[in-house]
């Protein structure tokens, strides 16, 4: 209850934050992987990196992660089925092999059915999210965001 | 203008690199152990422990001490257990996230220790735990009857599922087979049409009967002759088309009698389930040493066999990539797919291994040594096959040798997995035999073993002797043996010789074993002598509840089969006597039509 409490509170505070619609939109797209993907890997190193360093709301970040984890664990297994079709497929074949035996590469887990199929998809949906979120939020702001503050 | 940056994240970013770094110093010992004890657990199926752990990242090595590996099958027990390892990293490699072990050396070495605590079962889902349940499966079909030694008359009485039974099943099948086979006689019978050759024969004999050539005339002779000698060459036919149809059923019928022997052979085999049923005890020899000593040779070729799985499991040949399942986590842990290239690193390669160990009462002996070389993921770019060998002597009072060799190919297109070890001096573990309140303790001894898997054929070969060996009955029913007990006791507790061998063969799904011990002949033959009456009473009793249950079955399938060669026999016998009969008179009438004269042949 208390981490729904604080899920609903940072939802708020995002909304209310003094990001543009962009910002946000853009931290809850990049904190997506965060959730979507397995954690302890090291393209959200990346992410992480990314959402602290480009303009984008950090809170955002926060939010798409927080929003996009229960996300992640339910679609797993769809994750799973994409990374079996990715690394089972011979025409890539050549390349996954060639990342496989290169340096720093493998410590990315690539090689993993979850952590592929979940980074793939998130690119794909990306996308998706940005736009979504960006008008979410600025609807919200429009609508029921004075409301709110009032 | 929005700023595409936030320099100042970086010092936050530096924070974080700064505290993954102190993170990593301080627990990174802990993980790179934990790693191993997962891994190692994963890839055995067992409890696997480091004691200590030390992670020499400027030497590019890894210092371990205590490690354990439980064993898959006693759970209270290590099979090794090492004191110190200190493992030489190739550099390059680990960028590539893979183990290349330029040199191990492993000291204190000890196999068979009894555990602190019990060791966590394999995971039941994982892959070791599955096989580890297929290889004690693989080991139940060994599983010997024990000597039953209870007295035969209070043997219960036999109650029987007719489906059990192979003569039944057979019995079903002959009858479905009697059946087609009349089926496929009676349409062949019919298909002969040899009663309308009859039926015009006797119909041409009637006409011609009393006629001569002065009442028929030269050119009625003529004609009558050539409808006789046409009809002669129809009746010929006829009888060769018989001919041919009682081969075809003689043939059809011997089958089927084929068959009824085919049942007394399936009825032998019931009557041996049977005897299995009541457990009434078989003297033979070979069966006794199955009995005393299967448990223990059963054992050690299971656990010989579950390694070999492994290594056939986790060493591949060829370059396919490579699934594993990976390590189990809070999400799901998906498959990881490894990508293995020629003239490139392996995952795992330990080049060069040294291992000196202790064996027998003395562990702070180590005169032995043990080289591994060549072991490998993938064998295939390695592209020689992993060996290890061990040898070494402790003289003394307690002398002691030790010589094994082993080889993993898994180079060729069919993996070879083998082994020889030979053991002497050593203190040989206790065995109880099964069912019988005594054991023996062998003492010092030696063990002879070799095994190999090569794709699905397997064979093996285990034998103990010793020369001291120790007989114990349980105490706490010594006052209490049945008299049958009571004569074994008396054969082998007089015994200190022990030579205990077992013989595996054939193929993983269809193997076989023998078991044999200096036992076997003298424990037989006094058992045989004791109990030979009651066990003689025993297999009536079995062949009787069989026969009850056959007979029922096969009579009827002996009348149908008897009835189908006589009513065979009975038609074809008449057609053949109908057919001369005809013949006869039609040549007489011939005669008479000829005046014994052949007629030129006569185009008709």
């Amino acid at each position: 209850m208390l981490t729904l409490l604080k899920l609903l509170q940072s939802i708020f505070q995002t909304l209310h934050s003094e990001g543009t619609p962009r910002q946000v939109a853009a931290g809850i797209a990049l904190g997506a992987c965060l959730g979507l993907t397995p954690l302890l890997n090291a393209h959200n190193l990346g992410i992480f990196s990314a959402i602290a360093l480009l303009n984008v709301s950090f809170g955002g970040g926060m939010l798409g992660w927080a929003l996009f984890t229960p996300l992640g664990f339910l679609l797993d297994p769809l994750f799973d089925r994409i990374g079996h079709g990715l690394l089972d497929a011979e025409s890539l074949r050549p390349l996954w092999t060639a990342w496989f035996n290169t340096p720093l590469v493998p410590f990315s887990n690539f090689n993993n059915t979850v952590v592929l199929g979940s980074l793939v998809a998130w690119i794909g949906l990306a996308v998706p999210i940005y736009f979504g979120a960006r008008v979410g939020v600025a609807h919200y702001r429009a609508t029921w965001g004075e409301k709110v503050l009032q | 203008m929005i700023k595409m940056f936030r320099w100042r994240a970086v010092s936050f970013l530096l924070l974080c690199l700064v505290l993954l770094i102190g993170g990593w110093v301080l627990l990174g010992d802990w993980l790179v152990k934990r790693g191993i004890e997962a891994g190692g657990s994963g890839v055995l199926g067992t409890e696997v422990d480091v004691g200590w752990l030390k992670l020499r990242t400027g030497a590019s090595a890894v210092e371990m001490k205590r490690l354990e590996i439980a064993d898959p099958h006693n759970p209270l027990r290590n099979v090794l257990e090492a004191a110190h390892l200190v493992v030489d990293l190739a550099a390059l490699p680990a960028l590539e996230k893979k183990v290349v072990i330029d040199r191990m050396e492993l000291t204190g070495l000890r196999f068979g220790t009894v555990r602190a605590r019990p060791a966590r079962p394999a995971d039941a889902n994982s892959s070791a735990g599955q096989l580890l349940a297929e290889t004690k499966q693989w080991a139940q079909q060994f599983k010997a009857p024990l000597l039953a030694l209870t007295p035969i008359d209070t043997i219960k009485s036999l109650v029987m599922d007719p489906a059990q039974l192979g003569t039944i099943k057979a019995a079903n099948a002959l009858v479905a087979s009697t059946d087609s086979t009349r089926e496929a006689l009676e349409v062949a019978f019919t298909s002969l049409k040899v009663d309308p050759i009859l039926d015009s024969a006797k119909a041409l004999t009637a006409r011609l009967k009393g006629a001569n050539p002065s009442s028929l005339g030269l050119q009625g002779t003529v004609e009558a002759a050539s409808s006789v000698k046409r009809t002669l060459d129809q009746i010929s036919g006829a009888r060769q088309q018989v001919v041919g149809f009682e081969k075809t059923a003689t043939s059809g019928i011997d089958n089927l009698t084929q068959g009824l022997k085919g049942l007394d052979d399936a009825r032998q085999k019931d009557y041996a389930f049977a005897r299995e049923l009541l457990k009434l005890p078989s003297f033979d020899a070979p069966n006794i040493g199955a009995a005393l000593f299967g448990q223990q040779s059963t054992d050690v070729f299971q656990q010989a066999l579950y390694y070999a799985q492994i290594a056939q499991k986790y060493i591949p040949p060829g370059l396919q990539p490579w699934r594993r399942s990976a390590p189990r986590q809070l999400r799901m842990a998906g498959t990881t797919v490894q990508f293995p290239r020629e003239n490139h690193y392996p995952t795992f390669l330990l080049r060069d291994g040294r291992l000196g160990f202790s064996l027998g009462g003395d562990t702070t002996a180590s005169g032995f040594s043990a080289v591994v070389s060549g072991l490998t993921t993938e064998p295939a770019i390695y592209g020689k096959p992993a060996t290890f060998s061990a040898s070494g002597d402790i003289s003394g009072a307690h002398p002691l040798g030790i010589r094994m060799a082993g080889l993993l190919d898994h180079v060729r297109k069919v993996p070879l997995d083998s082994v020889q070890a030979t053991v002497t001096g050593v203190r040989l573990p206790s065995i109880a035999l099964p069912g019988l309140p005594f054991g023996v303790d062998p003492g010092t001894g030696s063990v002879e073993f070799s095994f190999s898997l090569q794709g699905d054929r397997i064979g093996g070969r285990w034998e103990i002797a010793s020369s001291h060996a120790v007989w114990k009955s349980d105490s706490s029913k010594a006052g209490h043996l049945s008299t049958v007990e009571n004569v074994l006791w008396q054969v082998v507790s007089g015994l200190s010789d022990l030579r205990v061998g077992a013989e595996l063969g054939g193929t993983v799904r269809a193997p076989t074993l023998s078991v044999h011990s200096n036992l076997d002949a003298a424990l037989a033959a006094r058992l045989q002598t004791l109990v030979g009456d009651q066990a003689a009473k025993g297999e009536a009793k079995a062949r009787a509840a069989v026969d009850r249950l056959v007979d029922e079955k096969v009579g009827p399938v002996k009348t149908k089969i008897t009835g189908l060669q006589s009513d065979v026999a009975g038609r074809l016998g008449l057609q053949k006597q109908q057919l001369d009969e005809v013949q006869k008179q039609l040549e007489s009438q011939l005669r008479t039509l000829t005046g014994g004269l052949n007629l030129p042949k006569i185009k008709l």
